[in-house]
Protein backbone atom coordinates (compact mmCIF):
# COMPACT_ATOMS: atom_id res chain seq x y z
CA UNK A 1 0.00 0.00 0.00
CA UNK A 2 1.68 3.15 -1.39
CA UNK A 3 2.59 5.31 2.05
CA UNK A 4 -0.35 4.32 3.43
CA UNK A 5 -2.21 7.08 1.38
CA UNK A 6 -5.16 4.72 1.76
CA UNK A 7 -5.06 4.52 5.45
CA UNK A 8 -7.61 7.36 6.01
CA UNK A 9 -10.11 6.37 3.09
CA UNK A 10 -10.67 3.09 3.25
CA UNK A 11 -10.97 0.55 6.36
CA UNK A 12 -8.52 -2.88 6.26
CA UNK A 13 -11.01 -4.69 5.07
CA UNK A 14 -12.35 -2.60 2.19
CA UNK A 15 -9.10 -2.74 0.73
CA UNK A 16 -9.17 -6.31 1.47
CA UNK A 17 -12.25 -6.47 -0.52
CA UNK A 18 -11.12 -3.82 -3.42
CA UNK A 19 -6.74 -5.00 -4.09
CA UNK A 20 -4.79 -7.66 -3.92
CA UNK A 21 -1.38 -5.55 -3.54
CA UNK A 22 2.15 -6.55 -5.02
CA UNK A 23 4.16 -8.44 -2.63
CA UNK A 24 7.70 -9.59 -3.05
CA UNK A 25 8.84 -12.12 -0.73
CA UNK A 26 12.50 -12.83 -0.80
CA UNK A 27 13.95 -16.37 -1.82
CA UNK A 28 14.00 -17.68 1.51
CA UNK A 29 10.60 -16.49 2.42
CA UNK A 30 9.38 -17.67 -0.93
CA UNK A 31 10.78 -20.80 0.12
CA UNK A 32 9.85 -21.19 3.01
CA UNK A 33 6.25 -20.40 2.80
CA UNK A 34 6.08 -22.75 -0.71
CA UNK A 35 7.25 -25.64 2.00
CA UNK A 36 4.69 -24.73 4.61
CA UNK A 37 1.78 -24.63 2.22
CA UNK A 38 2.94 -27.54 0.34
CA UNK A 39 2.58 -30.02 3.54
CA UNK A 40 -0.23 -28.05 5.20
CA UNK A 41 -1.98 -29.12 1.16
CA UNK A 42 -1.20 -32.41 1.09
CA UNK A 43 -2.95 -32.98 4.83
CA UNK A 44 -6.13 -30.68 3.57
CA UNK A 45 -6.07 -33.22 0.65
CA UNK A 46 -5.59 -36.33 2.78
CA UNK A 47 -8.86 -35.72 4.47
CA UNK A 48 -11.06 -35.08 1.10
CA UNK A 49 -13.88 -37.13 0.52
CA UNK A 50 -14.93 -39.52 -2.45
CA UNK A 51 -18.22 -37.09 -2.44
CA UNK A 52 -15.96 -33.63 -2.65
CA UNK A 53 -13.36 -35.67 -5.33
CA UNK A 54 -16.67 -36.72 -7.43
CA UNK A 55 -17.73 -32.39 -7.47
CA UNK A 56 -14.55 -31.84 -7.81
CA UNK A 57 -14.38 -34.04 -11.31
CA UNK A 58 -18.38 -32.95 -12.17
CA UNK A 59 -17.00 -29.19 -12.38
CA UNK A 60 -14.30 -29.67 -13.86
CA UNK A 61 -16.16 -31.38 -16.40
CA UNK A 62 -18.47 -28.73 -16.99
CA UNK A 63 -15.65 -25.68 -16.94
CA UNK A 64 -14.47 -27.87 -19.58
CA UNK A 65 -17.83 -28.11 -21.72
CA UNK A 66 -18.68 -24.69 -20.94
CA UNK A 67 -15.18 -23.43 -22.36
CA UNK A 68 -15.19 -25.64 -25.47
CA UNK A 69 -18.88 -24.08 -26.46
CA UNK A 70 -17.54 -20.67 -25.70
CA UNK A 71 -14.67 -21.09 -28.00
CA UNK A 72 -15.71 -20.74 -31.76
CA UNK A 73 -13.66 -23.66 -33.16
CA UNK A 74 -15.60 -26.96 -33.64
CA UNK A 75 -13.83 -29.94 -32.71
CA UNK A 76 -14.41 -33.12 -33.87
CA UNK A 77 -13.12 -34.97 -30.73
CA UNK A 78 -14.97 -32.90 -28.41
CA UNK A 79 -18.50 -34.76 -29.26
CA UNK A 80 -21.44 -35.27 -26.98
CA UNK A 81 -20.56 -38.81 -26.52
CA UNK A 82 -17.03 -37.85 -25.39
CA UNK A 83 -18.11 -35.71 -22.86
CA UNK A 84 -20.80 -38.06 -21.62
CA UNK A 85 -18.16 -41.13 -21.58
CA UNK A 86 -16.10 -38.94 -19.55
CA UNK A 87 -19.16 -38.01 -17.30
CA UNK A 88 -19.73 -42.01 -17.23
CA UNK A 89 -15.88 -42.32 -16.32
CA UNK A 90 -15.66 -39.97 -13.37
CA UNK A 91 -18.65 -41.75 -11.71
CA UNK A 92 -16.64 -44.97 -12.24
CA UNK A 93 -19.66 -46.49 -14.11
CA UNK A 94 -20.70 -49.16 -16.46
CA UNK A 95 -23.13 -48.21 -19.57
CA UNK A 96 -25.33 -51.02 -18.04
CA UNK A 97 -25.50 -49.67 -14.79
CA UNK A 98 -25.64 -46.09 -16.12
CA UNK A 99 -28.36 -46.59 -18.89
CA UNK A 100 -30.09 -47.90 -15.40
CA UNK A 101 -30.09 -44.82 -13.61
CA UNK A 102 -31.08 -42.77 -16.66
CA UNK A 103 -33.80 -45.16 -17.64
CA UNK A 104 -32.78 -45.78 -21.32
CA UNK A 105 -32.13 -48.41 -23.17
CA UNK A 106 -28.19 -49.77 -22.90
CA UNK A 107 -28.32 -49.51 -26.65
CA UNK A 108 -29.39 -46.25 -26.65
CA UNK A 109 -26.58 -45.23 -24.37
CA UNK A 110 -24.10 -46.64 -26.30
CA UNK A 111 -25.09 -45.49 -29.69
CA UNK A 112 -25.15 -41.38 -28.33
CA UNK A 113 -21.88 -42.31 -26.91
CA UNK A 114 -20.42 -43.70 -30.52
CA UNK A 115 -22.02 -40.73 -31.72
CA UNK A 116 -24.48 -43.03 -34.09
CA UNK A 117 -27.37 -41.92 -33.02
CA UNK A 118 -28.63 -38.35 -31.63
CA UNK A 119 -28.69 -37.20 -27.79
CA UNK A 120 -32.76 -36.44 -26.99
CA UNK A 121 -34.36 -33.66 -24.93
CA UNK A 122 -35.08 -36.18 -22.12
CA UNK A 123 -31.82 -37.35 -21.90
CA UNK A 124 -30.40 -33.73 -21.09
CA UNK A 125 -33.01 -33.40 -18.52
CA UNK A 126 -32.44 -37.06 -16.57
CA UNK A 127 -28.64 -35.69 -17.18
CA UNK A 128 -29.27 -32.46 -15.29
CA UNK A 129 -30.88 -34.32 -12.29
CA UNK A 130 -28.54 -36.91 -12.19
CA UNK A 131 -25.80 -35.01 -11.56
CA UNK A 132 -28.08 -33.03 -9.40
CA UNK A 133 -27.98 -29.63 -11.36
CA UNK A 134 -23.98 -29.96 -11.12
CA UNK A 135 -24.22 -30.21 -14.86
CA UNK A 136 -27.33 -28.08 -16.25
CA UNK A 137 -29.34 -29.91 -19.14
CA UNK A 138 -28.65 -26.47 -21.09
CA UNK A 139 -24.91 -27.01 -21.14
CA UNK A 140 -26.09 -30.88 -22.47
CA UNK A 141 -27.97 -29.20 -25.03
CA UNK A 142 -25.84 -26.55 -26.61
CA UNK A 143 -23.20 -28.97 -26.81
CA UNK A 144 -25.19 -31.16 -28.93
CA UNK A 145 -26.18 -28.17 -30.79
CA UNK A 146 -22.67 -27.45 -31.42
CA UNK A 147 -22.42 -30.55 -32.96
CA UNK A 148 -25.45 -30.03 -35.06
CA UNK A 149 -24.36 -26.59 -36.27
CA UNK A 150 -20.89 -27.85 -37.50
CA UNK A 151 -22.90 -30.03 -40.14
CA UNK A 152 -25.38 -27.60 -40.96
CA UNK A 153 -22.66 -25.82 -42.15
CA UNK A 154 -20.40 -28.40 -43.61
CA UNK A 155 -22.56 -30.97 -45.15
CA UNK A 156 -22.81 -30.49 -48.94
CA UNK A 157 -24.28 -33.92 -49.28
CA UNK A 158 -27.31 -33.32 -48.35
CA UNK A 159 -27.77 -29.67 -50.11
CA UNK A 160 -26.70 -31.87 -53.02
CA UNK A 161 -29.53 -33.97 -51.86
CA UNK A 162 -32.53 -31.50 -51.32
CA UNK A 163 -31.72 -29.34 -53.89
CA UNK A 164 -33.93 -31.99 -56.07
CA UNK A 165 -36.92 -30.58 -53.36
CA UNK A 166 -36.61 -27.17 -53.96
CA UNK A 167 -38.56 -25.16 -57.10
CA UNK A 168 -38.64 -21.77 -58.04
CA UNK A 169 -35.23 -21.56 -56.52
CA UNK A 170 -35.17 -17.23 -56.05
CA UNK A 171 -32.72 -15.49 -58.71
CA UNK A 172 -30.94 -11.90 -57.90
CA UNK A 173 -28.97 -10.47 -60.66
CA UNK B 1 -21.33 -14.49 -13.29
CA UNK B 2 -22.85 -11.48 -11.28
CA UNK B 3 -22.26 -8.73 -9.13
CA UNK B 4 -24.82 -6.64 -6.99
CA UNK B 5 -25.71 -3.35 -7.39
CA UNK B 6 -25.67 -1.19 -4.35
CA UNK B 7 -28.70 0.61 -4.88
CA UNK B 8 -30.82 -1.57 -5.78
CA UNK B 9 -29.52 -5.18 -4.79
CA UNK B 10 -30.10 -6.27 -8.32
CA UNK B 11 -27.72 -9.22 -9.95
CA UNK B 12 -26.19 -7.55 -12.88
CA UNK B 13 -25.03 -10.39 -15.21
CA UNK B 14 -20.77 -9.41 -15.92
CA UNK B 15 -18.58 -11.69 -17.82
CA UNK B 16 -14.97 -11.87 -17.00
CA UNK B 17 -12.69 -12.97 -20.05
CA UNK B 18 -9.02 -12.45 -20.75
CA UNK B 19 -7.70 -8.68 -21.27
CA UNK B 20 -7.03 -7.16 -24.79
CA UNK B 21 -3.61 -5.49 -26.06
CA UNK B 22 -5.71 -2.23 -26.68
CA UNK B 23 -7.14 -2.56 -23.40
CA UNK B 24 -4.00 -1.39 -21.29
CA UNK B 25 -4.13 1.90 -22.90
CA UNK B 26 -6.98 2.46 -21.06
CA UNK B 27 -5.89 1.30 -17.65
CA UNK B 28 -5.02 4.36 -15.70
CA UNK B 29 -3.41 4.38 -12.84
CA UNK B 30 -6.19 6.75 -11.41
CA UNK B 31 -9.22 4.35 -11.86
CA UNK B 32 -7.26 0.88 -11.58
CA UNK B 33 -4.39 2.07 -9.21
CA UNK B 34 -1.54 -0.03 -10.78
CA UNK B 35 -0.05 0.33 -13.53
CA UNK B 36 -1.20 -2.83 -15.18
CA UNK B 37 1.40 -2.89 -18.09
CA UNK B 38 4.16 -4.42 -16.19
CA UNK B 39 1.44 -7.74 -16.04
CA UNK B 40 1.67 -8.36 -19.87
CA UNK B 41 3.60 -11.35 -19.49
CA UNK B 42 1.43 -13.21 -16.91
CA UNK B 43 -2.68 -13.91 -17.74
CA UNK B 44 -4.39 -10.88 -17.38
CA UNK B 45 -8.78 -10.79 -16.63
CA UNK B 46 -11.42 -8.14 -16.94
CA UNK B 47 -14.41 -8.04 -15.29
CA UNK B 48 -16.74 -6.30 -17.38
CA UNK B 49 -20.36 -4.85 -16.77
CA UNK B 50 -21.74 -3.05 -20.10
CA UNK B 51 -18.65 -2.30 -21.66
CA UNK B 52 -17.23 -1.52 -18.59
CA UNK B 53 -14.02 -2.75 -17.05
CA UNK B 54 -14.93 -3.27 -13.10
CA UNK B 55 -12.17 -5.18 -11.86
CA UNK B 56 -8.62 -6.48 -13.29
CA UNK B 57 -6.92 -9.37 -11.65
CA UNK B 58 -3.34 -10.77 -12.62
CA UNK B 59 -2.59 -14.42 -12.55
CA UNK B 60 0.44 -16.36 -12.42
CA UNK B 61 0.42 -20.40 -13.02
CA UNK B 62 2.97 -23.19 -11.36
CA UNK B 63 1.63 -25.97 -12.97
CA UNK B 64 3.87 -28.05 -11.60
CA UNK B 65 2.51 -27.24 -8.26
CA UNK B 66 -0.95 -27.42 -9.47
CA UNK B 67 -1.48 -23.97 -8.18
CA UNK B 68 -2.13 -20.15 -9.37
CA UNK B 69 -0.96 -17.52 -7.64
CA UNK B 70 -3.13 -14.32 -7.85
CA UNK B 71 -0.52 -11.80 -8.43
CA UNK B 72 -2.48 -8.73 -8.53
CA UNK B 73 -5.88 -7.61 -8.33
CA UNK B 74 -8.00 -4.28 -8.14
CA UNK B 75 -11.64 -2.96 -8.53
CA UNK B 76 -12.36 0.05 -10.16
CA UNK B 77 -11.88 2.84 -8.04
CA UNK B 78 -16.04 3.59 -7.52
CA UNK B 79 -16.28 0.34 -6.57
CA UNK B 80 -14.21 0.65 -3.55
CA UNK B 81 -15.15 1.50 0.07
CA UNK B 82 -18.26 2.94 1.47
CA UNK B 83 -19.67 4.25 -1.53
CA UNK B 84 -19.02 1.52 -3.78
CA UNK B 85 -21.58 0.74 -6.94
CA UNK B 86 -21.38 -3.15 -6.72
CA UNK B 87 -20.60 -5.74 -4.49
CA UNK B 88 -19.10 -9.16 -5.35
CA UNK B 89 -16.56 -7.99 -7.89
CA UNK B 90 -12.93 -8.95 -5.95
CA UNK B 91 -14.62 -11.99 -4.75
CA UNK B 92 -16.15 -12.63 -8.33
CA UNK B 93 -12.49 -12.42 -9.46
CA UNK B 94 -10.97 -14.71 -7.02
CA UNK B 95 -13.77 -17.48 -7.57
CA UNK B 96 -12.87 -17.09 -11.42
CA UNK B 97 -9.20 -18.15 -10.31
CA UNK B 98 -10.32 -20.80 -8.74
CA UNK B 99 -12.71 -22.02 -11.45
CA UNK B 100 -9.64 -21.87 -14.03
CA UNK B 101 -7.47 -23.75 -11.27
CA UNK B 102 -9.69 -26.59 -10.90
CA UNK B 103 -10.74 -26.68 -14.88
CA UNK B 104 -6.74 -27.61 -15.13
CA UNK B 105 -5.70 -29.05 -12.09
CA UNK B 106 -8.71 -30.90 -10.82
CA UNK B 107 -9.14 -31.69 -6.71
CA UNK B 108 -5.36 -31.01 -5.99
CA UNK B 109 -5.91 -27.24 -7.53
CA UNK B 110 -4.84 -24.17 -5.68
CA UNK B 111 -5.60 -20.71 -5.76
CA UNK B 112 -2.97 -18.70 -3.47
CA UNK B 113 -1.64 -14.67 -2.68
CA UNK B 114 0.95 -13.02 -0.83
CA UNK B 115 -0.95 -11.01 1.27
CA UNK B 116 0.01 -7.37 3.38
CA UNK B 117 0.20 -8.89 6.43
CA UNK B 118 -2.78 -6.39 7.92
CA UNK B 119 -5.01 -7.86 5.41
CA UNK B 120 -4.17 -11.53 5.91
CA UNK B 121 -7.11 -12.18 8.32
CA UNK B 122 -9.49 -10.37 5.45
CA UNK B 123 -8.16 -12.49 3.36
CA UNK B 124 -9.24 -15.73 5.34
CA UNK B 125 -12.26 -14.27 7.03
CA UNK B 126 -14.04 -13.18 3.67
CA UNK B 127 -13.02 -16.40 1.54
CA UNK B 128 -11.69 -19.49 4.20
CA UNK B 129 -8.30 -18.44 2.71
CA UNK B 130 -5.50 -21.13 5.10
CA UNK B 131 -3.11 -19.19 6.65
CA UNK B 132 0.85 -20.29 5.36
CA UNK B 133 2.46 -18.05 7.34
CA UNK B 134 3.71 -15.32 4.27
CA UNK B 135 0.52 -16.93 2.16
CA UNK B 136 -2.60 -17.77 2.08
CA UNK B 137 -4.33 -20.19 -0.24
CA UNK B 138 -7.52 -21.97 -0.95
CA UNK B 139 -7.43 -26.01 -1.70
CA UNK B 140 -9.90 -28.95 -1.55
CA UNK B 141 -13.57 -28.15 0.42
CA UNK B 142 -12.78 -24.47 0.73
CA UNK B 143 -12.17 -23.80 -3.19
CA UNK B 144 -15.60 -26.05 -3.85
CA UNK B 145 -16.94 -23.59 -1.06
CA UNK B 146 -16.16 -20.52 -3.30
CA UNK B 147 -17.24 -21.91 -6.53
CA UNK B 148 -20.64 -22.85 -4.98
CA UNK B 149 -21.13 -19.29 -3.33
CA UNK B 150 -20.19 -17.48 -6.27
CA UNK B 151 -22.40 -20.05 -8.23
CA UNK B 152 -19.88 -20.98 -10.74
Amino acid sequence: MKNNKFKDKYTEKELAESFVFRNKLTPIQKAESNLQMSSMRKEMLSSVTPNQVLLSHLLQLKYQIEDYLDNPTYDGKRSFGFYLRTYLNFLNKKNKEFAKDIDIAETELSQILNQHRKPSEKLFIRLEIHSNKIIPAITWFKLSEKEKEHEILTNDSLRIREQNHVRNVLSFP
Amino acid sequence: MYIIDVKNNKKCVVKIEPIDDQDYNYLTKSRYYFNWKTEKGNDVYKLVFKDNILGLMSLVYDAGDKRIEIHLLAVSKENRGKNKQFERIAGMLIAFACRIALKNYGIEACVSLIPKTQLKHHYIEQYQMTDARWQVFLVGQPLLNILKEYEL
